[in-house]
């Protein structure tokens, strides 16, 4: 009777020992990617399939887990563009049109690989909730599912580097089970201030073969902004906050 | 695991892969310290755009803009473009400046203008004030074609609403706020036009510091903008207009304006001019789809409260018609006169359709959007088609070519325009 009781209290114990918690993993590795509000520089490399090149530099501000703006200083055709995003809302300030447009998530203002929803990519936990969690050998793989039909993947499956708590690739599936892109990060990086991530983000797509994206980071450190700036009036002026 | 690397793969991928590969390995790193902010930025484009008029000589503006001058079938135009944008900054404070240097040759002649479009000085005290002082192009509206609440700008060119036009000399304020909850963002933009002999003439009548105002409420995901003219050198005029996604990938928007007392000329067919004055309001209903395989559409209808029904526009070819076969010069003097006026805008017609359909990437060719746009006068049928081509591929290069097809019966809007074609070709390159 001793010998059942104890396989009893075993097998009571051994899932509350293995349970890892996603949701956990998953907002630990939005604060290890960037902290909360941020200012940084990417540069988004689009590579065609004949290895023709387009190069853009965007300048981000991050407040919050949902608000972000992003300006484009190169090249000189999208110099001074501007994107905004409010949790779902998108909208892109063009200098010669002097007014804002809504814009979607699944668009693309560069022509990338990488969309709207890459590039005015709030937090993960924003926008998704975590379905499963599974450990392995040197990652836990997280199974996400998008909070709302607004979000640009339905699905991700994201591999976490168990160490570091940072992502090593996302799969982004469509609702249809489609598998619309891999992002792989890279080159994990110092930038100060205790943020040690990525500095490279890749992504292939199987509906865009032969093209590539690649995405680099400089300047990224944690800075706070007023709310005014996250507004369709401020656009035009966005590139005076800059230091 | 074993499995997949006994496995052969085709050399030609295994050669591809490694290139790939090979491509991503020389990615230099990226440094930023290059972007950082200057106290004075200079930028522009230069353009050269060729175009091929072929002339409709039965048709009404033809025979009012060739009055008197050697009669043409067809017309060929280079235009250059120079347009320089910068910008100077002093702690808080901005000014920048957009020019605007246009020369152009055809078989009529050469002609060769500069503008200031832009040039005004911005402070800001405050991240949720800002104060300026200058010349500047507001942009007010959500039509993409139109906008009916565009009370202090130039009229949009439906044929390149995305073409930077000259602003009005002014002073305006906008200050922001964002309290949070279902209303994200509050903005009030107050705006002072003046307008003298020598200050905004086009404006309206001189004489009179205009006040106009725009309030923006996003609220509950919805972008709502309230604006305001108050009468003086214009009749006054008040609107609104939103614009909200249904869908991530649908949006809708719409405008309503109305203006007082709007002073509207009508002409009969004999030249009997009265002035019609009452209140004219004009909407616009519009949406903008994507697709899955990156098909743009956008379509608006657009109702002109201050525009011409299908009879009036009528009475007024007639007229034109008229003067040109009694060959009468005081007939012709009026009708260039009333052409000159509400009857020579782009769109004088009171209800329109505009369809736009822009396929980006086609044929699997990156950065190549083909595009066609439609604009419909519904009352008389007459319609413009522009088949369009553009690709941007590479840095800071754009190219494009449009067919203007018009089309319509004798005396409709698109028919008795001056040109049956136009062709036009042409290349900007920004730096």
């Amino acid at each position: 009777m001793k010998r059942f009781l104890w396989l009893i209290a075993c097998l009571a114990w051994l899932p509350v020992a293995h349970a890892i918690d996603g949701t956990q993993i998953l907002q630990k590795v939005d604060r290890n990617l960037e902290p909360e509000s941020y200012e940084s520089y990417r540069q988004l490399t689009d590579i065609q399939p004949d290895g023709a090149k387009k190069i853009s530099v965007l300048y981000t501000m991050k407040k919050g887990r949902d608000r972000l703006v992003a300006l484009f200083l190169a090249p000189a055709s999208d110099k001074g563009r501007v994107t905004l995003r409010l949790g779902d809302n998108m909208w892109l300030y063009i200098p010669d049109v002097g007014r804002s447009i809504r814009i979607t998530s699944l668009q693309s203002v560069t022509g990338s690989v990488f969309n709207n929803a890459d590039i005015l990519r709030i937090d993960y936990s924003a926008e998704y909730d975590v379905e499963a969690a599974e450990e392995q050998k040197d990652a836990y793989l997280l199974s996400l599912k998008a909070k709302s039909g607004e979000v640009a993947y339905d699905k991700l499956k994201m591999r976490v580097d168990k160490q570091a708590i940072l992502p090593l690739s996302i799969e982004c599936y469509a609702a249809s089970g489609l598998l619309i892109k891999t992002l792989r990060f890279r080159d994990i990086k110092d930038f100060g201030g205790g943020i040690r991530r990525p500095a490279t983000l890749e992504t292939d797509s199987p509906l865009q073969k032969g093209y590539k994206s690649i995405m680099q980071w400089s300047g990224l450190k944690a800075r706070t902004f007023p709310d005014e700036i996250f507004t369709l009036n401020y656009l035009p002026r966005v590139e005076e906050l800059r230091k | 695991m074993s499995r997949r690397r006994g496995r052969r793969q085709p050399w030609p991928l295994v050669l591809l892969a490694a290139a790939a590969a090979v491509c991503a390995q020389e990615e230099p790193p990226f440094d930023a310290s290059q972007f950082e902010k200057k106290p004075f930025e200079l930028g522009g484009y230069a353009q050269l755009k060729q175009e091929h008029f072929e002339l409709d000589r039965s048709a009404a503006f033809y025979k009012l803009g060739f009055y008197n001058q050697p009669q043409r079938d067809t017309l060929d135009r280079t235009t250059g473009t120079l347009q320089l944008y910068g910008k100077a900054r002093h702690g808080s404070g901005t000014f920048d400046f957009r020019l605007n240097a246009d020369a152009q040759h055809d078989q009529l002649g050469s002609e060769r203008a500069a503008s200031i479009f832009e040039a005004a000085y911005s402070a800001r005290p405050t991240p949720g004030l800002t104060v300026e002082a200058g010349k500047r192009s507001l942009k007010w509206g959500k039509g993409y074609a139109w906008n009916p609440i565009g009370f202090v700008e130039r009229p949009k060119d439906p044929n390149d609403p995305q073409l930077a036009r000259e602003g009005f000399v002014m002073a305006n304020a906008d200050w922001i706020s964002s309290p949070g909850g279902a209303l994200q963002t509050i903005a009030f933009t107050p705006v002072l036009v003046p307008v003298s002999e020598s200050v905004n003439r086009d404006f309206g009548e001189a004489g009179h510091v205009n006040l106009a105002a725009k309030l923006y409420l996003l609220y509950r995901d919805t972008d709502i903008d309230f604006a305001w003219l108050g009468e003086g050198s214009r009749p006054a005029r008040f609107g609104m207009d939103f614009s909200r996604n249904v869908t991530s990938n649908f949006e809708i928007h719409g405008e309503w304006a109305r203006i007082r007392d709007f002073q509207r000329p009508i002409t009969d067919s004999a030249g009997r001019v009265t002035i019609e004055v009452a209140n004219a309001a004009s909407y616009l209903l519009g949406m903008r789809y994507l697709t899955a395989s990156d098909t743009t559409y956008i379509a608006e209808y657009y109702r002109n409260g201050t525009g011409y029904s299908e009879e009036e526009a009528r009475q007024f070819y007639q007229l034109v018609d008229t003067a040109f076969s009694t060959n009468d010069p005081a007939l012709i003097q009026r009708a260039q006169s009333l052409a000159q006026g509400s009857y020579g805008r782009p769109n004088p017609g009171r209800d329109y359709f505009y369809f736009r359909a822009q396929q980006k990437d086609a044929l699997g060719i990156v950065y190549f959007a083909p595009a066609l746009t439609a604009i419909v006068n519904l009352q008389d049928r007459s319609y413009q088609l522009t088949p369009e081509l553009l690709y941007s591929g590479i840095t800071n290069l754009e190219l494009r070519v449009r067919l203007f097809l018009l089309q319509g019966d004798t005396g409709t809007d698109f028919a008795e325009k001056q040109v049956s074609s136009k062709l036009e070709l042409q290349a900007r390159y920004y730096f």
